[in-house]
């Protein structure tokens, strides 16, 4: 409760000192400092106001006495500033209201001042990342950096509410769970409102078994599994039809609140439901709103995560953990409470190979050797081609409930065939030179050099950590003079929009370079950057990538707030505001994170215009089938180094 | 039966509360204009009251207003929303204390309505002089004045939905249109809160940044006629040229620059999720 900080202290002192002064000009000025027989300093001419202010007089005779008096009569409210300012310097308020942020009449606010809190280093992280982006967009204008971060905060406290409300934060009452039936929908129907529906419904799912949900980006994957987690009818106002039964309990009029108790969900991106500051509490938050003891909570957090096998991370601040950590310690989190049902939205969007797998076998494990009903929504189907027992596709408004034997893998990524450069030309187009980025201690890129020629198409791979997305922003933004030359030019002397015709990267979180409010208005913001003609750039190239023939078919889209776009067609539209500028060298950082076989193929067309332009791409995935379909070569990072010598696809 | 009843009178019971609660706050606020109607022995121990008073007050429409906000996206984004409203006003500190913490207290308050708005300002108030570590005597009066900005654009006109034109060129006009005027109608509003902030905020301090026997100073025997033209000069001088025209200014091209976007980024975060 107590420390000391002695910058309030010090602003108080000043803040004092100010408002004695500042008695003593309103005195001179309003003719209050000539008290006294003093010998008079200054005699200045007293002037009368008129009207309602005649009672007024303005400057006179000044004393030193009269300065003394006014400087002695500000003294007692100067004293208790400074009071004040020693208080803030001692007492640590913010520990008192994290105390009432669990129980009492204040609980709501006390919670929103905790929350508060640990926006704030978010809120910073946000504002370096928008301001990267902005400068790879080569924007300046203030909206350009407010408008993504607000976004971003935005979304992080719908993505925080969500997890919350699933894990029992503000539960009236607690609603007993049957193990014997996790999921039964009946005659079951999802819609919100127009446009989008699921309909005839009917699953019942066992105990000890894997689910897995399929289909197309937009097909509703993640709303189903919300219909079970009740976010969906509770959370994000959709409709149900039907009845959808969750271990006992009618979803339709119980919120996920209510059955925190036996229901876990693991959310899309699980870093923006972290709603404590270690890895500790953040395991032990469902318990800890439901008011169980500290040491109960201590060994079930020891319990699950013996369980999970990550013990070590215990003690970790949330936001020191690498995507594959988080994402287990989200596991754990949803499985302290002992679940009858586990629900995961895309487990593996965001993890490289080795992390996937340890993700599918904890998976695994849960449903076959903890007998707990797991259900997952995924694009990556393959990874768990030997443990699911259910597959339930989506297509169109129907659900098809699959068996292991039944259900067909989509097919590999089909790439339209490559247009043969006839000959290489001699000249790079770009070459990296001895390239290195420093983070604080750590060398993320040690001494990178490679050349690209015109019409490449080059995958950049390695693990998570490797240094792939430290490479590509160096390369697009760099530091040093002489490590960077693209078309003969020195990318680190070119201004803006010169930068932008050598070099252009999309960033693996692309939506931070969006900021209007429609897609039409971000297009004409970039035309109107490179100067282009109305109508003649971004969106003529949004509706190409998009695959439309003429832009008036893509009107429908234009019309639309960008983030209401699908993935898939977010990202079209920023490498259209990317290529617009025509770089001679384009960069994308994991293109087809979260994206379903259609919007690959999508994207993999886009580039492939982009490096038809006589152009060159490099970009980073995890994707096998994506990197083996695409790519003219494949460089390898690890540790910072890119470690294998270049080969050649043949 | 009875629990629509008892329901029916907690709400009437609330709205009581709520509107004695800002009543009182008001009265406190203007506290040196009450001061000749109290007999004189009781004179003394009417700043003492006022200053007493504000923080009960927060106190109780906090409690009040807490059971309603009881919910995961209302505690969520309250939380959020009162970080980004701190973080605006830290950083303005800075930047020659260029006030922009406005533009967000009214858009929100717009979106959500007035009981956020208010919860908005003094959290914010809250949020920001904990982490500047400048809590004071001043601060309820800020937060209540806070409040109040936040609230106040939760209470304006809302037009009601107008049949869109089923055209989609002329559609998209009228939408134009309708944007543009609730920016202007916020902007305007910006202006008015921006002064009337500043005119709160001065008249209950006013008697303790001046002092007694200058020709502006707060007189408890004089009439209210001259005490109220004595604080119209000091307010002149002392805010209303300087810094709260810089916060009005501020304000009208924060909420033409930013406005449209953060409306659409409230308002989304009501809507369904992408799928």
């Amino acid at each position: 409760m107590f420390r000391l900080r002695l910058a309030p202290l010090r602003a108080a002192v000043v803040l004092a000192v100010g408002f004695v002064l500042l008695r003593v000009v309103y005195r001179v000025v309003f003719g209050g400092a000539g008290v006294g027989l003093d010998p008079v300093l200054l005699d200045l001419p007293r002037l009368r106001l008129d009207g309602p202010f005649s009672h007024m007089t303005l400057f006179g005779p000044i004393t030193l006495l009269g300065l003394g008096n006014a400087a002695l009569s500000a003294l007692p409210v100067a004293a208790v500033i400074v009071f004040f300012g020693l208080l803030n310097a001692v007492i640590n308020v913010q520990s008192l209201f994290a105390r009432g942020a669990g129980r009492g009449p204040l609980r709501a606010i006390s919670r929103s001042l905790v929350i508060a809190w640990a926006t704030f280093p978010a809120l910073l992280e946000s504002v370096r990342r928008v301001r990267v982006a902005r400068a790879l967009r080569g924007e300046r204008s203030i909206a350009s950096l407010l408008v993504p971060v607000f976004e971003q905060t935005i979304e992080r406290a719908l993505a925080l509410a969500a997890s919350m409300e699933t894990r029992g934060f503000a539960a009236t009452r607690a609603v007993p769970g049957v193990c014997e039936a996790p999921v039964v929908l009946t005659g079951a129907g999802l819609s919100f409102g127009a446009g989008w529906h699921l309909d005839d419904l009917n699953v019942t799912l066992e105990p000890g078994t894997l689910t897995v949900i399929v289909g197309a980006t937009g097909s509703g994957k993640t709303s189903l599994l919300h219909s079970l987690s009740g976010l969906f009818q509770h959370f994000y106002d959709g409709v149900q039809t039907g009845r959808i039964d969750i271990a006992g309990a009618d979803r339709a009029s119980t919120p996920p609140r209510d059955t925190a108790g036996f229901v876990g969900l693991v959310a899309q991106n699980v870093r923006l439901g972290f709603a404590a500051e270690t890895v500790h509490d953040e395991i032990g938050f469902t318990l800890a709103v439901r008011g169980v003891a500290p040491p109960i909570v201590h060994a079930r957090v020891l319990e699950v995560a013996a369980r999970l096998k990550i013990e070590h991370l215990i003690s970790r601040p949330i936001e020191q953990l690498s995507a594959g950590e988080a994402s287990l310690v989200a596991i754990a989190a949803a499985l302290v409470n002992h679940p009858i049902l586990l629900l995961v939205d895309e487990p593996l969007a965001d993890l490289d190979q080795s992390a996937r797998a340890r993700v599918c076998t904890v998976l695994g494990q849960l449903a076959h050797e903890a007998g707990v009903c797991v259900v997952l929504a995924e694009h990556n189907t393959h990874e768990f081609a030997g443990t699911a027992d259910v597959w339930l596709q989506i297509r169109g408004s129907r659900l098809h409930q699959l068996s292991p034997a039944e259900f067909q893998f989509a097919d590999v990524l089909e790439i339209p065939a490559l247009k043969p450069i006839a000959t290489l030309p001699a000249v790079p187009l770009a070459s990296i030179r001895r390239l290195s980025v420093r983070h604080a201690a750590d060398l993320a890129v040690d001494d990178v050099s490679f050349e690209v020629r015109a019409g490449e198409l080059i995958a950049l791979r390695g693990s998570n950590g490797a240094g792939k997305s430290s490479l590509l922003r160096a390369i697009a933004l760099p530091t040093a003079a002489d490590t960077v030359i693209v078309a003969g030019h020195d990318v680190q002397t070119l201004k803006r929009r010169g930068r932008r015709r050598a070099v252009a990267l999309v960033p693996e979180n692309f939506d931070d370079l969006l900021f209007a409010i429609t897609v039409a208005e971000e297009c004409r913001r970039a035309d109107r950057g490179l100067q282009l003609p109305k109508f003649a750039g971004t969106a003529t190239l949004f509706a190409q990538l998009l695959g439309f023939d003429a832009t008036t078919d893509a009107a429908h889209l234009l019309e639309r707030h960008p983030r209401d776009l699908s993935a898939g067609e977010r990202l079209c539209l920023v490498i259209a505001i990317q290529l617009a500028a025509r770089p001679a060298l384009l960069l994308v950082d994991e293109p087809t994170r979260g994206l379903d076989q259609a919007a690959r193929a999508l994207v993999s067309a886009a580039l492939l215009t982009a490096a038809g332009h006589s152009a060159a791409v490099i970009f980073a995935t995890h994707d096998n089938n994506f990197a083996r379909g695409l790519a003219t070569r494949t460089l390898r990072m690890a540790a910072g180094r890119l470690s294998a010598p270049i080969e050649v696809l043949t | 039966m009875t629990v629509i009843v008892s329901a029916r009178r907690s709400i009437r019971w609330k709205s009581w509360i709520l509107g004695g609660g800002n009543t009182l706050a008001a009265a406190a606020f203007a506290w040196p204009f009450f001061v000749g109607a109290v007999p004189a022995d009781a004179q003394m121990a009417v700043p003492i009251v006022a200053f007493a008073l504000i923080p009960a007050l927060i106190v109780a429409l906090a409690l009040t207003l807490d059971r309603e906000m009881y919910t995961a996206k209302t505690v969520a984004l309250l939380g959020v929303l009162s970080a980004v409203g701190a973080a605006v006003r830290i950083a303005g500190a800075g930047v020659g204390g260029v006030e922009a913490v406005f533009v967000l207290l009214i858009l929100a308050g717009r979106v959500y309505g007035a009981r956020f708005g208010f919860l908005l300002g003094l959290l914010t108030i809250a949020v920001s002089s904990l982490l500047w570590g400048g809590f004071g005597p001043w601060t309820p009066f800020q937060m209540f004045a806070c409040g109040w900005v936040g609230a106040g654009a939760g209470l304006l006109q809302r037009w009601p939905k107008a049949t869109p034109p089923t055209e989609p060129a002329r559609r998209a006009t009228a939408q134009r249109w309708r944007a543009s005027l609730e920016i202007a109608l916020l902007a305007a509003y910006g202006v008015v809160a921006s002064y009337l902030f500043g005119l709160l905020m001065n008249l209950w301090f006013w008697p303790f940044a001046v002092g007694s026997g200058t020709g502006i100073s707060y007189e408890a025997a004089a009439d209210p006629g001259q005490n109220l033209a004595s604080f119209a000069l000091y307010s002149l001088v002392t805010s209303t040229l300087t810094w709260d025209t810089v916060r009005a200014i501020t304000t009208v091209v924060g909420i033409a620059l930013v406005g449209p976007a953060v409306l659409a980024a409230l308002r989304r975060a009501r809507l369904n999720p992408r799928r």
